[in-house]
């Protein structure tokens, strides 16, 4: 209230400071020259009409004192220079003039704020606009009139001093310290000299070696996620070798669930989910096989700048990685992390949906391989990292140039051998029939501005994917063998026309257009086929269904005769979008769950036209085709061996189709046409900067970076950021969440934040060292693993000494281990190895999320899965979003909406709640004590097995007795063996034991 | 296609499953605020920062988005131009069915001794209205129900950050020892968006909204297992027996003292809960007072909702929120048939939070008890299609009672047609800024650092709106 008081009484001396220098307008000089009208009577509207107006309404905000959105309104010159999106008057030309869009409340600005002008100030400004902005009286000198700088603009200076950072800075390998001389055996590679040197400047003992049962539980959880099996902790205790220890540790690394363990963390980072939430919680097909992708890739131990690599650009790869066995593309799997995010139902804004879009994909693109925060600098440059706007634009380009595919992945070799087989077998049934009629051109009859009519030899400016519509739209002579109701034809195609079915109709593929911008009301495509799907995708959103978008998409099904058919695209003018010319191979979100279209038709498209009127029906154009059967009965009257033969032909090629495998879709990444982005000041797509080409981060990828070929850019993206001398990030960040994984709190102890708010490393030298070793090594994470756990400082014991917790009261210095409460995927799966439920099956589709009568809402499925999930690792149940596992919500499992590579660690009643009263824990605790009792053994020594299995320990005496009286006390009160033993076993579930590693 | 009509499932057999041997779930228990155990969290918890007017706060949420033309902000141009085209240039809506100017069904007649006007739709909330501060100038972000559920909840249009009740309870701690701090009562209908409108974001689970079903069991986890109370004590004694073994073998680390001392809570919460939905003690004229005699179902559960709040409220709760009943037909979302489902919305919640306003009032509570009654977003003053609204947000109605703000003021105004807010505009920024300050928190302080910034509910907005406070 203060500051507006102030402003209005600033704006009455102005106008009284005015009125004075009337008199001494020769003394003074003027600004002038913009044009203005400069009389007498201007001077004094101006005075009297305009400028109180401006110093009661906007001053505020825009004078002496602020300039929000870098304009200020207190000078002529000011208003004319304007602020940050242009200037803010036009003279003369109110329609024009931000000013007068803003107090209209338009589109881009509405000002004021918190109240709209009264109707007489809006036409008083408008009238002062539309005479040309007359301006009164000030000293030449004393104006703002020099262009005010963007307050949210970095200079050079600051840069480079940001970029001074230390995590910017070049890896550095340190000397290795030289310690652990008193200390004999203790440093057993470099990791433990740093974590000495460390200890002893702070006069710290490093803790003593963790018993054996301690380290096989800690080691089978931090690597695999699951307990040691009671034999497997037998065989550590028995081995005397003095690398018991290292062989135990391969062991664990080999195993195929370590990938599970590690992939598991991974997708925390990647805010994996397999439906996209918001309203409908619509599916988002596929996104398992991203999952087993990463389970593959950490088993395979692939090297992390690869990984890295692949799944920026895993599409473009001129070589990419295969699937042992199939054959298939296993690098193309990784893009599918693009699109795992948040997708709104039917959004009002589609072009700010899809920057809400890009903006999730830029965090955690940027939090997940840089640990910097790049998403902060969408309004403004990055309040404190050396990132700026034009970084985030630049890689908002790379997200705007990529669209989603269902690509089919299967090895081409096999796809090739099964279409050059049809092709042969075709053609043992060409020879035997007449030529075909050559298909007539139907008549167009086009209206409107001619997009596209196939008429080249190839696809041109399209964008292929899958094989449907192989490499070129249809020559003269082609024709195609196909089956309906009336049996096999021989159907011509005419040249110039978009066609999935040459081959056979049982492949699958999408052609997609450049992008355009929508100028007309209709996009007509001249269509024929069944099963096909034609969409019209606007600014990448790609859920197109009712209501708003149901006009985008249409299901071209109406068989072999050309019929025009039109999307009605005039609410979108203006914007960029595509053409989708689908035959299997795409989502299909018109119904009520999401599904992936069937590819058994085919879709076949002679032109596409922009118009603004519908197209009208296609003549009807004369069938060519061949009857077969009709060919085989005729030719059977003349020539019976020559029918057989042309009959086998028939079979044979059909059964061929018949056998064609359905092909593997994987959601991937495709390129689009490329596009660079401007900057959207503010963060708003309505105020638009400079354009900003596609480029990496400047304080990591150079000010000045060369354009990358089109087409290939995201791949020149992927380069730079495995550059290990530009990009020091790449290493340090994921050694660090190693660290974290394996010793309970990173070196860095903000994993996602490498910036100046992040946290500082504990253990700078040990950092770098471990990052150099991991791009040494060729960036082999199993490498860094096996350091890290073969490591004396990871063998410590947890017990806490009072001495040292006083001198290093956060264990900052890792003199001891840290003691860790289970994640919920291990503690669900230790419930389910105790019981003997866990079913060890990898891969695969996940199984349903069990759905309680506790969750609610919209888009709930309409099938629950089991209560125990089939006894599947957790890591298989579904990740649905507004469908989340109560359970494993208690235990801090994540809500998937952005990286997240420090989970909570929660403690609160619902896990105890969950432990002691959720039916799944009661009945798998019955399903342990069944398979205890099912053994022929004493009470204490079924004890000791149930012991052994849960904490890798038998039993000791006191407990033992503790437990032996609990059964005694139940069997007095009536309860049977199998009863007591249950309720035992749901004990040792609740125990604190049960759910921490020491 | 509709904009996910709700479609009643069938509330009563799930009641039943939920009360049979496999009805459980609940992530709402995730919650359970105590502060001794969410102290294990590391977290150190900002006192108020200012003396606070309000201790707790009841967000009656109005899902779908009610009318404010219909309901507290009178348009007599509608009536006039009714079935006529709108004479202002409209924006995208949800839907892009733009019929003509639809005129309210409703009378609005003026109310109590400020005279302010309400509408035939909530007699008994208008009976109180000189309790209620309304601002009639109301804005959101968002025109779809998702984002804007977010927006008004956590004050972001994206999935995933906290919960107004998660930052409350962050701020403030609660101040019942046995429930959680932020208790959410489900009447039937979770808005679009989910459970995400409850939850803790970024902040430790402990502060999560904890989603009790107004009816039959309340959440799930908290009937014993066991058949006999006996037996889960003689159970958790072994559990006691064999921890202090731990800790004595391990030696005191915070984190496994504290899941101990989580048990023990966990325990005591499995008799709270059901002590809190036991209405038995109640006097018939209480009950009656907030509508449980009413013949209408969708009634008599918002009727029990806003008693429990009341009684969430005597036990320490900080924040309460309620969510609508079914009406069989659709939230407060009419895209069309607009008189009878805002008809049966209405018949739901207005004698209940009438009777809530009533009550808390005579026990002295509601001087200290925020009650904020709000949708996500207000609706159309022209039709979609011919008897419906679609969504608005850029103009609508909440009202705001007790706990430090004015009764019987009106803030701010819409254009002629009840479409746009032009007067003294009101951001959901602006109302949490509000909301957290009569709590005596300041929402520029109340920050939690993630992601390499310091997050507020508020973002880097809001203004008090210093006007309606008392």
């Amino acid at each position: 209230m203060n500051a507006r008081e102030s402003i209005g009484e600033r704006g009455v001396r102005a106008i009284a400071r005015g009125a004075l220098l009337v008199f001494f307008t020769q003394a003074w000089g003027f600004q002038a020259g913009w044009g203005e009208d400069k009389t007498q009577g201007s001077v004094e509207y101006f005075e009297k009409s305009v400028r109180p107006i401006l110093a009661a309404r906007c001053l505020g905000c825009h004078g002496p004192e602020k300039h929000k959105g870098g304009l200020r309104l207190d000078s002529r010159q000011a208003i004319m220079t304007g602020g940050t999106s242009g200037p803010a008057v036009v003279p003369g030309n109110p329609s024009e003039s931000a000013l007068v869009d803003a107090i209209n409340y338009g589109e881009a600005y509405q000002m004021p704020p918190k109240s709209k002008l009264p109707a007489s100030e809006i036409a008083a400004l408008t009238d002062w606009v539309k005479r040309g902005a007359p301006w009164g009286f000030e000293p030449s000198g004393a104006i703002a009139g020099k262009p005010v700088a963007a307050g949210d603009r970095l200079s050079a200076e600051e840069f480079r001093e940001r970029a001074r950072f230390w995590s910017f800075q070049p890896l550095k390998r340190s000397a290795v310290p030289r310690v652990g001389m008193g200390r004999p055996g203790w440093v057993r590679n470099p990791i433990d000299a740093f974590l000495l040197a460390a200890m002893e400047e702070r006069k710290l003992e490093p803790a003593p070696e963790a018993d054996r049962r301690i380290l096989i539980r800690r080691l089978s959880f931090d690597l695999l996620g699951l307990p040691p099996r009671p034999e497997q902790v037998a065989a550590f205790l028995a081995d005397r070798g003095p690398d018991a220890y290292d062989r135990l540790a391969e062991r664990l690394l080999a195993s195929p669930h370590f990938g599970e363990r590690q992939g598991r963390h991974w997708l925390d980072l990647v805010r994996y989910a397999e439906t996209s939430g918001h309203e409908f919680d619509y599916d988002i097909p596929g996104a398992w096989g991203y999952r087993d992708y990463v389970v593959r890739a950490f088993n395979a131990d692939v090297p992390f700048d690869r990984f890295t690599t692949e799944h920026l650009a895993g599409d473009l790869l001129a070589e990419p990685r295969r699937r042992f066995g199939t054959g298939s593309n296993e690098s193309i799997l990784a893009t599918g992390f693009f699109f795992l995010g948040e997708g709104t139902h039917s959004p009002v804004d589609v072009r700010e949906e899809e920057m809400r879009r890009i903006d999730n994909q830029i965090d955690v693109v940027s939090k997940t391989f840089l640990g910097l925060t790049l998403a902060c600098a969408r309004c403004h440059d990055h309040k404190f990292d050396p990132i700026t706007t034009n970084d985030y634009y630049a890689m908002a380009g790379f997200a705007r140039s990529t669209r989603i595919q269902h690509a089919v992945i299967d090895s081409p070799e096999t796809r090739m051998a099964a279409i050059r087989r049809i092709k042969a077998l075709d053609q043992a049934v060409l020879a035997r029939v007449p030529p075909a009629r050559p298909a007539i051109q139907p008549a167009t009859a086009g209206e409107g501005e001619l997009f596209e009519d196939f008429s080249g030899p190839s696809y041109g400016g399209w964008f292929v994917s899958g094989e449907a519509f192989g490499d070129r739209p249809s020559q003269a002579g082609d024709a195609r063998l196909a089956w309906d109701r009336s049996g096999a034809r021989l159907r011509p195609v005419a040249p110039g026309i978009a066609h999935s079915g040459l081959v056979a109709d049982g492949f699958e593929g999408v052609i997609r257009s450049r992008a355009f911008t929508i100028t007309s009301r209709f996009v007509n495509v001249l269509a024929m086929g069944r099963g096909g799907r034609v969409s019209v995708v606007v600014d990448n959103f790609e859920k197109i269904r009712e209501p708003i978008y149901g006009s985008l998409t249409r299901g071209v099904d109406h068989g072999d005769s050309w019929r025009w058919v039109s999307l009605d695209v005039g609410m979108w003018k203006g914007e960029l979008a595509y053409l989708e010319l689908a035959d299997g191979a795409v989502a299909d979100f018109t119904g009520a769950t999401t599904t992936i279209t069937d590819g058994q038709g085919y879709l076949a498209v002679d032109e596409i036209r922009f118009s603004d009127a519908r197209a009208p029906e296609a003549h009807e154009v004369a069938d060519h085709s061949l009857d077969l059967d009709a060919v085989v009965r005729e030719l059977d009257k003349v020539n019976s061996r020559r029918a057989g033969e042309l009959s086998r032909a028939l079979e044979q090629a059909r059964s061929a189709r018949d056998q064609l495998p359905r092909p593997t879709l994987a959601l991937a990444a495709a390129d689009g046409t490329g596009l660079d982005e401007h900057v959207h000041l503010r963060g708003s797509y309505r105020t638009l900067g400079e354009v900003v080409p596609r480029r990496f981060l400047q304080v990591l990828g150079g000010l000045d970076q060369a354009t990358a070929p089109p087409g290939r850019s995201r791949l020149d993206l992927a380069r730079r950021m495995i550059d290990p001398v530009a990009n020091p990030l790449l290493a340090r960040v994921i050694v660090n969440r190693l660290w974290r994984h394996h010793f309970g709190e990173g070196l860095v102890a903000s994993p996602d934040d490498f910036g100046a708010m992040g946290k500082k490393p504990s253990h700078p030298e040990l950092l770098d060292w471990l990052a150099t070793e991991l791009i040494d090594s060729g960036w082999s994470l199993k490498h860094l693993h096996r350091l890290m756990i073969e490591s004396s400082g990871y063998r410590m014991a947890s017990a806490p000494v009072a001495r040292y917790e006083a001198l290093d009261p956060g264990n900052v210095s890792l003199h001891r281990m840290n003691p860790r409460r289970l994640e919920a995927e291990a503690v669900r799966d230790l419930v389910l190895a105790v019981s003997g439920r866990l079913d060890p099956r990898m891969e695969g589709p996940s199984v349903p999320v069990h759905l309680t009568p506790f969750m609610e809402g919209r888009g709930r499925p309409s099938r629950s899965g089991p209560p125990d999930g089939e006894g599947r690792r957790t890591l298989y149940l579904g990740v649905r979003r507004n469908f989340l596992d109560p359970f494993l919500l208690a235990f801090d499992m994540p809500v998937p909406f952005a990286t997240m590579g420090r989970r909570n660690r929660s403690n609160v009643p619902a896990q105890a709640l969950a432990l002691m009263n959720d039916p799944f824990v009661a009945r798998e605790a019955r399903r342990w004590a069944d398979r205890a009792l099912d053994r022929p053994a004493s009470d204490r020594a079924r004890l000791d097995d149930l012991y052994q299995a849960a904490f890798a320990r038998p039993a000791g005496d006191a407990e033992a007795q503790a437990a032996l009286d609990f059964l005694a006390d139940r069997a007095g009160a009536g309860a049977t063996p199998r009863d007591a033993w249950a309720d035992l076993c749901h004990v040792l579930i609740n125990t604190k034991e049960f759910v921490f590693i020491e | 296609m509709h904009c996910g009509r709700f479609i009643d499932r069938g509330l009563t057999r799930r009641e039943l499953l939920s009360r049979s041997a496999n009805g459980f779930g609940a992530l709402a228990l995730a919650t359970l605020l105590n502060e001794q155990a969410s102290a294990a969290g590391g977290a150190s918890l900002p006192r108020a920062h200012f003396p606070a007017k309000a201790r707790n706060v009841i967000f009656l949420f109005m899902d779908g988005g009610p009318s404010q033309v219909d309901t507290f902000d009178p348009k007599p141009r509608l009536t006039r131009e009714h079935g006529k085209p709108i004479s202002v240039k409209t924006h995208p809506t949800q839907f892009n069915n733009v019929g003509a100017v639809l005129g309210s069904p409703w009378k609005f007649r003026p109310r109590g001794a400020s005279g302010i006007p309400v509408s035939d739709l909530f007699p008994h909330v208008g009976a109180r209205v000189d309790d209620l501060a309304i601002i009639r100038s109301m804005v959101s972000n968002f025109s779809e129900h998702t984002a804007a559920n977010y927006f008004l909840h956590t004050g972001s249009g994206l999935q995933g950050r906290p919960s107004q009740g998660a930052w409350a309870t962050y701020g403030l701690g609660s101040e019942s020892r046995d429930l959680p701090g932020f208790v959410v009562l489900n009447g039937g209908l979770i808005p679009p968006g989910g459970i995400d409108c409850f939850n803790s974001g970024f902040l430790p689970a402990a502060y999560q909204g904890s989603v009790f079903k107004a009816t039959g069991a309340p959440v799930a986890n908290i009937a014993p297992a066991e058949g006999s109370a006996e037996l889960q004590k003689r159970k958790l004694e072994l559990v006691r027996a064999l921890d202090q073994g731990m800790l004595g073998r391990v030696g005191n680390h915070d984190a496994i003292e504290a899941a101990i001392a989580n048990g023990e809570l966990a325990f005591r919460m499995q008799t709270a809960v059901p002590d809190l939905m036991d209405t038995r003690g109640e006097s018939a004229a209480t009950l009656r007072l907030y509508g449980f005699d009413d013949p209408y179902l969708p009634t008599q559960i918002y009727a029990r909702e806003c008693l429990i709040a009341r009684r969430l409220v005597e036990r320490g709760v900080r924040f309460v929120e309620l969510l609508c009943p079914s009406v069989g037909g659709d939230r407060w979302d009419q895209h069309s048939g607009l008189k009878s489902g805002h008809q049966n919305n209405a018949r739901a919640v207005d004698q209940p939070i009438a009777g809530l306003l009533t009550d808390l009032k005579a026990r002295g509570l509601l001087e200290t008890t925020l009650v904020v009654w709000a949708g996500e977003f207000g609706r159309t003053p022209m039709a979609q299609g011919t008897d419906g609204r679609d969504h608005n947000p850029f103009g609508f109605t909440i009202w705001l009672a007790g706990g430090g703000v004015k009764g019987g003021v009106i803030h701010g105004a819409t254009d002629d047609y009840g479409y746009h807010a032009i007067e003294d505009k009101v951001q959901i920024h602006d109302l949490h800024a509000t909301m957290l300050h009569l709590l005596g928190v300041d929402h520029k302080r109340l920050v939690y650092r993630f992601g390499g910034r310091d997050m507020r509910l508020t973002d880097v907005h809001g203004e008090i709106i210093t006007p309606i406070l008392a």
